[in-house]
């Protein structure tokens, strides 16, 4: 019988699990799809209620589960197929390559830099923020280690520059490359570390319980949602949150994209979408974007107190340990909380500069107000993979798409096959403390089955 | 101390990161001119197998017994070289790493000169702790498996559960008659679209409990008193009424002592008009059929919540959804009436507000400034309300009115704080270590922290918490022992004065003052801040692996040369150096004056540390620790800035310039803020060249 535990997602909800689990004794598989651990909260800059550093909180833990004896990290695998029976799990995890022997790798970044292409980045990309084909996840990531965009390879980025992807024969057919840029730079280095070549690598592992925690994201912003698909300074809060963070593509600047110019008029715009029905907004409310939008705006004033912040509310949400005096301390320090729904925004072509047309909703009235930076609050939805992990599993998803709980009253955290439980955001709309609340019980769950 | 010292250094080029900037083979050169150097080897890739194999050789041919290890940063490497010190046969204590990479190479890129020499201060300082450090160790305290779980309402339940069924002996105390707490008082429970019979959950909880051979219930029982600590408690349980308390051994704690309603006396004619209830006696009305025929009835919500004092009771909106439910289903035809200022209803509690809506159910806004007022007339309460959406006022007659009352602790929470020397806040709710990553523990090892005992929230939420306490309790009980990484504080008691200052400012209690007043660590507790170090007035206290002696060795080979050029700076281990890390992660250039001591936490640097390097002729001091509010120690930043206000003060009365001592607070994220410090600093003390 094995006392291992396979943790799905790498989020500070799972970091928190594994690493109960291993302290406690058990072996501790912890898988992310992603190249490095992390999350969203490796993302962040601060964090309600306390404005705690994100990273500086969370860097720690990730070195700690990378150090620890008994947990095994393994990035950029996926769960493939699970087997029950005996007891036991047996599953199969299939590792996509990232084109870079990790032993070899010491993330000196001079392959980075020798590669010609910088893209938009996927996530940061409307607030400015670039990313070569080979490149480390963030600075902290873990492993340490840079990936490869699997595009590059297929011939797929050659419009946009990228030095491989023209041969006759595909990179797997080769041990060594005399084009790939990225290559020759590690080699300079003197390690040859970069490996186009590298194949999908199957991992079989049995364990006795399975920890789901796979997290949520972001709702980006559906139908040209307050203009967000035309106007450059409407951007989501996950993209503020990165505007802000010292390590972000603006270094912390809280500059508009459209001539990154100081935002000095900035607006949030809480359940951005909601009431526009099916696959517009996120029908139910996400529990923490009241924090998130009150921490922005207090993070912002802090940059610069002359910048006027507004918060268009509906309801406000302070409903933690410590979170009416976060609002608060927001009151005081200047941020105005609005009752309003916003219903059209407009641009000066010229200036970029924003109006924004809501009803207030105190007094019915129809009112306007001008904006160098409006942020949408849209919600926090179901991971994009949920789906798929349920059915290898076969476990249900919630009629959200979140992952579903045989009896959240009786037995918490559990699902409908017993040995599989779940912790953070992948039961829904959470923040930190709950998730790492949940993480250390759905531990204490795992390591007790038998 | 072994009079043989041989200093092996081992410096990397990272590739060019290091080499690319910095002329290795000269470092090389210089660390073998250095006293108790036997050996400098320069390794390609220091981290790669191959070359950690080749240290270990070198280690174990030469009979190097300490380690310098230059190279790229201790916050992501220290732990591989440890090990393979560790490996070689030598005690891991013994590495001291240097880092030229992240503080030199990647940061003073334009000035491959100067950056040399400050790296060959780094690596000097590096060997000069290096020759005075000892061997340290992990350090155990025993734990058995009795567990002490204070509260038997459904976090205690639960905690009591998860424990035993390992195997553990859980010890359950309830000061009450009978175990289930809030959930004795309340009529049904609700969790999304889903309703249970509180009494129900309470029933099959509690014959799990009872059923269970590993759980000792005391109901009717208190604490009397608490001593010792993790692994070694004597806890006195006292049945009430009876005369003397029993004494237990136990190992560890959880504290879940859930919460209570504030009554809101005298206010809304409540205490004064019987028709006037709280949720809780609402909820026993209808728990209890004794509601009685109504025929309107009016909900207030944040009473005494969200004002100046306090937060959102976190629960009553969606209590008051349900009740008013509850009620609308009992008796169709009354009116019931929700006065609420914020409808505080999360992920999908907004649907039932909707279902209570489509049964007729009102809600009407409010405004912060002007909650609703009642009065009695003809045999009515007039409840008169600003409705906001409105925009006018109305009064409304009602024969039942319901008051969401703010909540608190339990009234034991100031015996039990002290019983337990743990904090909590004017509500009587426990303090937990971190808000965010540690919010199932006290600071104090080995007493966790279950439920509504740290502020009020839902029935799920306080089970899940409760079996998290328990998981927290259990990895020590489970192991055997507790352990702490070998840098703890040692205090030498012979220039002792037995001020017991150490006692009272250690965060984690770790000090305990004996029956003739003196103290001694209990090193397992102790998690080597070196607050207490910095702060002795005798400088009786040493902290393994960053004493006195080894710091002010660091100054002095740092300022052997040259003094008026430099900037000691004084970094802790955690956010500090993050930023430091982050800086050159990012490759911000500053100046090359700064010559980094690290410190597990700023609160470890002590005036004579500062002062000794202005004696010595630093241009300039720098103390920098994590950025509030976050600190590895709690609250060591804190300490450390008002330790550098004294500082200054006595700075200036012994003739040094105190603006010459600066502090910054910076984040892991914020390289920017490190480096602009860097330049201002140098700009300031007017060393830029
Ligand atoms: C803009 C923003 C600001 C926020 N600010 C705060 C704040 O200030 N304070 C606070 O308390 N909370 C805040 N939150 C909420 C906080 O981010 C979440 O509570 C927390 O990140 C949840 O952690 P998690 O580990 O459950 O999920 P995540 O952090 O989402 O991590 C999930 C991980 O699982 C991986 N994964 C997903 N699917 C799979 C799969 N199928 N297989 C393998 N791996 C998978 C992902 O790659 C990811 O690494 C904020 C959220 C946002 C969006
Ligand atoms: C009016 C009202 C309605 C609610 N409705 C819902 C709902 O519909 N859905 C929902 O999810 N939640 C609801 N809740 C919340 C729910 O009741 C709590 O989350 C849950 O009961 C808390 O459990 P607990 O064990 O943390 O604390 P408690 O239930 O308060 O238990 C603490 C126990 O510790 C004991 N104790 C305290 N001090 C000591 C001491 N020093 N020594 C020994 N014993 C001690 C107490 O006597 C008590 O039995 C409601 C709460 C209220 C007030
Ligand atoms: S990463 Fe660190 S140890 Fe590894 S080669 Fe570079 S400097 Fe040396």
């Amino acid at each position: 019988m094995t006392d291992a535990i396979l943790v799905i997602g790498g989020g500070i909800a799972g970091i928190n699990c594994a690493m109960n689990a291993a302290k406690y004794g058990a072996k501790v598989y912890l898988v992310d799809d992603t190249p490095s651990i992390g999350g969203m909260m490796a993302r962040l800059d601060k964090t309600f209620p306390t404005n705690d550093c994100s990273i500086c909180i969370e860097a720690p833990q990730m070195y700690e589960v990378d150090n620890h004896e008994r947990i095994e990290i393994l990035t950029n695998a996926e769960v493939r197929r699970v087997q029950a029976g005996g007891g036991i799990f047996k599953i199969r995890l299939l590792q996509k390559p990232k084109f870079v022997d990790e032993s070899k790798c010491t993330g000196c970044g001079a392959c980075v830099e020798a590669c010609p292409v910088s893209l938009p980045d996927p996530l940061d990309g409307k607030i400015g923020g670039r990313r070569k084909l080979i490149s480390m996840a963030f600075p902290q990531a873990v492993p340490n280690k840079v990936a490869i965009d699997p595009r590059c390879r297929s011939g797929a980025m050659r419009a946009a520059g990228a030095c491989v992807g023209g041969c006759a024969v595909d990179c797997s057919q080769c041990r060594e490359c005399p084009i790939a840029l990225c290559v020759k730079a590690c080699e300079k280095e003197g390690k040859k570390a970069v490996t186009l070549w590298q194949a999908n690598r199957n991992i079989d592992i049995e364990v006795k319980s399975i920890v789901v925690a796979t997290g949520i994201r972001n709702a980006p912003p559906a139908g040209d949602l307050l203009g967000y698909d035309r106007y450059p300074n409407v951007i989501t809060n996950t993209e503020f949150e990165r505007l802000m963070n010292a390590g972000g593509p603006t270094a912390g600047h809280i500059v508009r994209p459209s001539d990154q110019q100081p935002a000095h008029r900035i607006v949030w715009v809480q359940c951005a979408g909601r009431g526009l029905g099916p696959g517009r907004g996120t029908p139910y409310c996400s529990k923490v974007c009241c924090m998130i939008a009150t921490k922005q705006a207090i993070i912002a004033k802090e940059h610069d107190s002359s910048i006027e912040a507004a918060i268009f509310y509906n309801d406000l949400k302070a409903y933690g340990k410590g979170f009416w005096d976060f609002h608060r301390k927001a009151l005081e320090n200047g941020v105005r909380f609005v009752r309003a729904r916003p219903y059209v925004v407009s641009e000066d072509p010229v200036t970029h500069n924003l109006t924004v047309r809501y009803e207030h909703l105190d007094t019915g009235e129809l009112r306007q107000q001008a904006a160098d930076l409006l942020v949408l609050s849209t919600g926090l939805i179901p991971g994009d993979r949920n789906e798929r992990l349920a059915k290898v599993l076969k476990i249900e998803l919630d009629h959200l798409g979140f992952f579903k709980e045989r009896d959240p009253i009786l037995a918490p955290l559990e699902t409908a096959v017993e040995g599989i439980y779940l912790c953070g955001g992948a039961t829904g709309p959470i923040d930190i403390a709950e998730s790492v609340t949940q993480a250390t019980a759905a531990a204490m769950k795992a390591v007790l089955k038998n | 101390m072994p009079d043989d010292i041989r200093i092996g250094v081992f410096v990397c080029d990272c590739g060019t990161n290091i080499a690319g900037v910095l002329n290795v083979p000269e470092l090389v050169a210089y660390a073998r001119t250095l006293k108790h150097v036997v050996l400098a080897d320069e390794g390609k890739w220091s981290c790669s197998v191959d070359y950690l194999g080749r240290m270990q050789d070198l280690i174990r041919e030469q009979r190097i017994n300490r380690v310098v290890v230059a190279s790229c940063t201790p916050r992501t490497h220290e732990p591989l070289f440890k090990r393979a010190t560790r490996e070689a046969g030598l005690n891991p204590y013994l590495l001291e790493f240097v880092s030229i990479r992240e503080q030199v190479s990647w940061v003073h890129m334009r000035e491959p000169r100067a950056a040399t020499e400050k790296a060959k201060d780094l690596i000097k300082m590096g060997v000069a702790k290096a020759a005075l450090l000892e061997e340290g160790e992990e350090i155990r305290l025993p734990v058995q498996t009795d567990c002490l779980i204070i509260g038997g309402g459904v976090a205690g339940m639960n905690a009591a559960l998860s424990v035993a069924a390992q195997g553990f002996r859980a010890h359950l105390v309830e000061k009450e008659a009978r175990l289930g707490g809030m959930l004795n008082r309340l009529c049904f429970l609700s969790h999304d679209r889903r309703r249970m019979p509180a009494a129900r959950i309470v029933e099959t909880l509690a014959a799990r409990v009872a059923v269970h051979p590993n759980i000792r219930v005391y109901t009717g029982t208190q604490v009397e008193s608490v001593q010792g600590y993790i692994g070694n408690y004597k806890v006195a349980l006292k049945a009430n009424g009876a005369g003397a308390a029993a004494t237990v051994g136990i190992s560890t704690i959880i504290v879940a002592t859930g919460m209570r309603e504030i009554e809101p006396v005298g206010q809304f004619e409540y205490g004064c008009d019987p028709r006037v209830m709280t949720q809780l006696q609402l909820e026993a009305a209808l728990r209890n059929r004794a509601l009685g025929a109504v025929s309107s009835v009016v909900m207030i919500g944040c009473v005494n919540s969200k004002n100046d004092t306090r937060g959102c009771c976190n629960i009553g909106c969606h209590v008051a959804v349900k009740n008013a439910v509850a009620i609308k289903t009992l008796h169709p035809e009354a009116d019931v009436f929700i006065l609420y200022r914020d409808m505080s209803l999360v992920r999908e509690e907004g649907e039932a507000q909707k279902r209570a809506k489509q049964m007729g159910v009102k809600f009407l806004r409010f405004p912060e400034q002007r909650y609703p007022e009642v009065r009695t007339e003809d045999g009515w309460l007039r409840v008169k309300v600003y409705d906001l959406l409105a925009g006018r006022e109305f009064e409304i007659p009602a024969d039942r009115l319901v008051l969401t009352t703010a909540l608190r602790g339990d009234e034991s929470v100031e015996q039990v704080k002290g019983l337990l020397k743990v904090s909590a806040n004017a509500d009587g709710f426990f303090q937990e270590a971190h808000v965010k990553l540690g919010p199932l523990e006290f600071a104090s090892h080995g007493v966790s922290l279950a439920g509504c005992a740290k502020a009020p929230m839902f029935f799920k939420e306080s089970c899940e918490a409760g079996i998290g306490a328990a998981m927290k309790a259990s990895i020590p009980m489970k192991r055997g022992y507790i352990e702490t990484e070998g840098i703890v504080a040692d205090i030498d008691l012979t220039a002792c004065s037995q001020c017991g200052l150490c006692a009272k400012r250690c965060p984690y209690n770790a000090i305990r003052v004996d029956a003739e007043q003196n103290p001694a660590v209990i090193k397992a507790l102790c998690k080597g801040c070196g607050l207490c170090a910095a702060d002795c007035p005798n400088e009786c206290i040493g902290i393994v692996h960053y004493t006195d002696a080894q710091v002010l060795a660091q100054v002095d080979a740092a300022l052997e040369e040259d003094p008026g050029r430099k900037i000691i700076a004084f970094v802790c281990h955690w956010c500090a150096l993050g930023g430091v890390d982050m800086a050159g992660v990012s490759r911000l250039q500053y100046p090359p004056n700064a010559r980094l001591i690290r410190v597990m936490c700023s609160a470890r640097v002590s005036i004579k540390m500062m002062r000794r390097a202005f004696e010595s002729g630093a241009a300039g001091v720098l103390v920098a620790g994590c950025e509030f509010p976050t600190c590895h120690y709690i609250q060591g930043n804190y300490a450390a800035e008002t330790r550098v206000k004294r500082a200054k003060k006595q700075l200036a009365r012994a003739g040094f310039d105190p603006e010459k001592l600066w502090n910054v607070w910076c984040s892991a994220a914020d390289g920017p803020k490190f480096a602009s410090t860097m330049r201002t600093m140098a700009r300031e003390l007017k060393l830029e060249s």
